[in-house]
């Protein structure tokens, strides 16, 4: 401790030594003279008693600093000097070095920031996901692992292995705060979410299980701390308000602690509603407490001692049991024995949940790993490229290093001053990379889709953690990039390097050759990722959604009182605005991601059920018109379709070609009979009107199988479609204008925007890899043509005398052409060698991203190949034409 | 270099500064003075390994040096011991006494022979 407070007082303790030594020097030189010796003999006399007053100061100087501390130092100090001295090595290194580690740390942040980090709650770590493995046979609402409200209160009676369980499911309500009314991101959860988590209150109360005994007894809200900051400017006296909950009257009971944020990183709530009250939540009314009603995510925290595999084979008894009961329950028990069977195979599946749940997660990991490993694999081609700026830098100071070798410097110090030089350089650039990262994390965040309501949690800052990855990289960079240089200068004959003339020196060469071949070989693989990438993104945006995008806007209204009258009302009054050529409503918006999806059980010569899911949708009259989608045959719905069935309406169906030829081999589906579901007792009432054409519903990649029904007898939906006449923002400006007319208490409309920008946002992780994998190649391969070129020059200055005299002796300029050329031919060759079996195998992380091409496209590796081949031949050629125009005369007479 | 002194044994240089600053604070030149004294020339301390002992005894808290003006009336870096300095001081002494006596006894054994 003593030894490293010195180091920031060196310059006091050297004065005092020099006092000191110079005090006895003095002393002793008088008392000699005294004794009679003359001036000059007493001075060498002391000098000789003493052994040299410089061995002794640097003897006293390692009582100060431990002797690698002090050596550090120097060599930093030494480093710094020489920097100074070459400032556009030093810019070019430390700016490849920045953008490497810019590059990664941002990645990291956002890799941790997802997947990483625990939730901010108390032992995070025995938080688990309850989740059902296998055919659940239920109505699924929402996304991801839902199981049944029952289960939830079943398991919360395992007290054997469980502290406790909680439920939740994430939900948007339209609430009013005395303002305009708003849809708000929400999260429902059961009584014990809190307390489970060990959540605090800011302010008032959070939620006890007497919030969540009886459906619908318990009106009451709890803020997030951010919600009640922005929205109530943090007014102390929020608590025992009250606030409408889609337009139920609720009171505010509390404010949870600031910082915590739900559950899940990719939907963050604004306020949490207990379970109790799901019926606010609309679709789901009474189904709360049905079994086969699956809308809850469970979690539960396990008992100290209890080990997840422990608690999950201790459940399955349980399980298995109520399997058996639910089997004898009404819904399944007429379910065909075979689906009887597959569903008694279910398990309960238990996973760590110490980040809490989200689906959003489970989408982006994949494609962040993915970025994240290319910008290591950036960062090592970076290392790459500045070791190879330090072996060639090496061999020119080799004279220098040789001559300190001779005056006695230890290999092992010597590759130790080389090794300071680059985690100087190294930390440099993490400190460069550490400036630039948030912004590089702002603009991926703006890239990564996000939920439609909710916002996501991710923020561009800097964190400990974030500074702690930097660091550990850049000490990692710093070692890579030096050691290659250090272990060469640690290995040369003292002997044969201090003979040979300046300029000769070969200089690690063929250390330099292994590591462009390495940075082509990772460039390469970075230009056919790249190329897939942009290939997927134009692929999908040339196949487009199946309809004509042009002209189209969307929205969806929600929170309209009386709502199916007033729609309608909003309806007559779009399709009677000039602005509107013509106007459709769906249930289900189109490229959001979600679908809304079920067998079917079909009725023609034979009656059976589809073998997977086909995907429905319920519209009104004139919707495929608006989209622009063909009718092949039969016809649309008319106004007579959508009547209830007690007042003459018909069921009838449209289905799509897709599912034409799967389950009618092509042959004419109409007259056919379809009933929703796959029960035995399922009726098939409903009439196959028309056949339509294939278009895009949860997403541009897919094409399914799908079938429409009317809208008005049982489905009714408030997404609008309007084709519009005019621009867009004139459009737009008269929906709103309309909405506000009809009901001025609801709320703005959600999702208003033209399709293309739909398109556009739905294929956002698309577009992120994309132009990520393009930057991220562009850049790989500017570093490992800076690389070759390094290397190809060196190697012409090298050989200029032997050039010299081969043309001397007669060779002609292209054979010189070609005998430098020929260098670079093989390092290309070689790094193509390397990537090619690289890419088959790396293939399949990525297939899942592509689209309608496969990681191993032959077009696009050929392009690729041809792309870094060209490009590093003109590298190589610069210096390779420099050799075929050497003079003879002056190369001999050269150094 | 006479050869009739013996280097100073390695390890007692420590000791002996501890022992001369027992008596009094002196500065640098002054100990390797008394050391000369002290052992009536027959140790010979190279005084080149005196400073370094110094600021390594420093280092480690057992002595404590102040600058203070000299007998030529010159300032002068001081050493004095501090308690942890004569602690050791008496650690030192105690494990000298011991092994002077072993080695003592060894002799004594051989001459019985």
């Amino acid at each position: 401790m003593k030894r490293i407070l010195n180091w920031f007082r060196l310059r006091r303790l050297e004065d005092d030594l020099d006092r000191e030594l110079q005090y006895h020097i003095d002393r002793r030189v008088t008392d000699l003279i005294q004794s009679g010796l003359p001036e000059p003999e007493a001075r060498r006399r002391v000098a000789l008693e003493l052994g040299g007053v410089t061995q002794v100061r640097e003897e006293v100087r390692d009582t100060w600093l431990t002797r690698w501390l002090r050596d550090f130092v120097y060599d930093l100090r030494f480093s710094a000097r020489s920097f100074r001295r070459s400032p556009s090595f030093t810019a070019t290194a430390v700016l490849s070095l920045a953008l490497g580690i810019g590059a990664t740390t941002a990645l990291y942040s956002l890799v941790d920031q997802v997947m990483l980090r625990a939730l901010p709650v108390d032992h995070p770590e025995r938080l688990v996901l309850i989740d059902w493995n296998g055919e659940q046979r239920a109505e699924i609402y929402g996304s991801d692992n839902v199981m049944s409200y029952p289960i939830c209160q079943d398991l919360q009676q395992q007290k054997e292995f469980f502290d406790g369980v909680f439920c939740r499911a994430a939900t948007s309500v339209i609430l009013s705060t005395g303002e305009e009314p708003r849809v708000t991101a929400a999260e429902l959860v059961s009584g014990a979410y809190f307390s489970l988590l060990g959540v605090r209150p800011a302010l008032g109360r959070l939620f006890s299980n007497d919030d969540d005994q009886t459906p619908g007894s318990s009106p009451v809200v709890v803020l997030s701390y951010d919600f009640w900051k922005n929205q109530f400017g943090g007014a102390e006296d929020v608590v025992g308000r009250k606030v409408l909950v889609n337009r139920n009257p609720m009171t505010v009971v509390g404010v949870a602690a600031p910082g915590f944020r739900g559950i899940d990183v990719g939907e963050i709530p604004s306020l949490w509603i207990p379970t109790a009250m799901a019926s606010l939540v609309p679709g789901l009314n009474d189904a709360m407490l049905d079994r086969r009603t699956a809308w809850v995510q469970i979690l539960g925290r396990l008992k100290q001692n209890v080990s997840l595999t422990q608690a999950q084979t201790g459940l399955q008894p349980w399980f298995k049991a109520m399997l058996e009961e639910d089997t004898r329950r009404t819904n399944l028990s007429k379910a065909s024995a075979e689906r009887r069977r597959q569903f008694l195979l279910s398990t309960l599946r238990l996973t760590p949940a110490p980040q809490g749940h989200s689906p959003f997660r489970n989408y982006i990991s994949r494609p962040l790993w993915v970025l994240f490993v290319t910008t290591a694999v950036l960062l090592a081609l970076a290392c790459l490229n500045v070791a190879g700026l330090f072996l060639a830098r090496g061999s020119a100071r080799q004279r220098e290093l040789s001559t300190r070798l001779a005056l006695g410097a230890s290999r092992g110090r010597i590759g130790r001053q080389l090794l300071a030089d680059s985690v100087l350089l190294a930390f440099a650039g993490g400190l460069l990379g550490v400036v630039m990262a948030p912004f590089a994390v702002r603009a991926l965040i703006a890239f990564l889709p996000s939920a439609p309501i909710a916002a996501n949690g991710l923020e561009a800052s800097v964190d400990t953690r974030m500074l702690l990855f930097t660091f550990l990289v850049s000490m990692a960079t710093g070692f890579l990039s030096g050691a290659a240089p250090a272990l060469q200068a640690c290995n040369k004959s003292l002997a044969s390097s201090l003979r040979k003339r300046a300029g000769t020196a070969m200089g690690g060469l063929s250390l330099r050759r292994a590591m462009v071949t390495t940075q082509i070989a990772f460039t390469l693989i970075l230009i056919i990722a790249s190329g897939l990438y942009v290939r997927t993104l134009f692929g999908l945006l040339a196949k487009g959604p199946g309809f004509d995008t042009s002209s189209l806007i969307s929205f969806t209204v929600r929170g309209a009182q009386d709502s199916n009258r007033l729609i309608r009302q909003i309806h007559e009054e779009i399709r009677s605005s000039p602005n509107t050529q013509s106007s459709a409503l769906v249930q289900v918006p189109l490229l959001f991601g979600g679908v809304w999806g079920n067998p079917l059980t079909i009725q023609s010569t034979e009656r059976f059920v589809t073998d997977r899911d086909v995907q429905l949708n319920a519209v009104t009259p004139g919707f495929f018109a608006t989209l622009g989608t063909r009718i092949v045959s039969g016809r649309d719905f008319d106004e007579h379709d959508s009547r209830p069935l007690n007042e003459g309406g018909r069921r009838v169906v449209i289905v799509n070609e897709a599912f034409v030829k799967r389950y009618f081999g092509g042959r004419s589906p109409l007259g056919a009979h379809v009933g929703m579901g796959s029960r035995p007792d399922v009726k098939t009432d409903g009439e196959i009107i028309g056949v339509v054409e294939d278009i895009s519903y949860g997403s541009i990649r897919e094409r399914w199988e799908q079938a429409y029904f009317p809208q008005g007898q049982n489905y009714f939906g408030s997404v609008f479609y309007v084709r519009f006449r005019g621009t867009a923002e004139s459009a737009v400006a008269a929906m709103r204008a309309i909405l506000r007319n009809a009901d001025p208490t609801m709320p703005a409309p959600l999702f208003l925007r033209t399709l293309d920008e739909q398109i556009d946002r739905s294929l956002n992780t698309e577009r992120m890899l994309a132009a990520l994998s393009t930057a991220f190649g562009i850049l790989a391969l500017v570093l490992s043509l800076v690389g070759l070129y390094g290397v190809m020059s060196f190697v012409v200055t090298q050989r200029t005398r032997e050039i010299g005299i081969r043309l001397a002796l007669g060779a002609t300029r292209h054979s010189t052409l070609w005998l430098i050329l020929r260098d670079a031919l093989v390092m290309i060759a070689a790094g193509t060698a390397i990537a090619l079996p690289c890419v088959w195998a790396l293939g399949r992380l990525v297939e899942s991203q592509l689209y309608d091409i496969k990681p191993t496209d032959p077009l696009t590796i050929l392009a690729a190949t041809l792309v870094l081949c060209s490009t590093a031949l003109s590298a190589a050629l610069i210096p390779a034409r420099r050799a075929s125009a050497v003079n003879p005369t002056d190369a001999l007479r050269f150094e | 270099m006479p050869s009739s002194r013996f280097p100073i044994p390695q390890g007692t240089l420590d000791m002996l500064i501890l022992q001369i600053l027992s008596l009094e604070p002196a500065h640098g030149y002054g100990i390797a003075q008394r050391l000369e004294q002290i052992s009536n020339s027959v140790v010979q301390v190279n005084q080149g390994s005196l400073y370094p002992a110094l600021h390594r005894l420093e280092q480690k808290g057992w002595l404590k040096a102040d600058w203070k003006q000299s007998e030529t009336g010159r300032e002068a870096k001081f050493y004095a011991l501090t308690r942890s300095g004569q602690k050791q001081l008496r650690v030192e002494k105690d494990s000298w006494a011991r092994l002077t006596g072993a080695v003592q006894l060894i002799f004594e054994e051989g001459t019985e022979q």
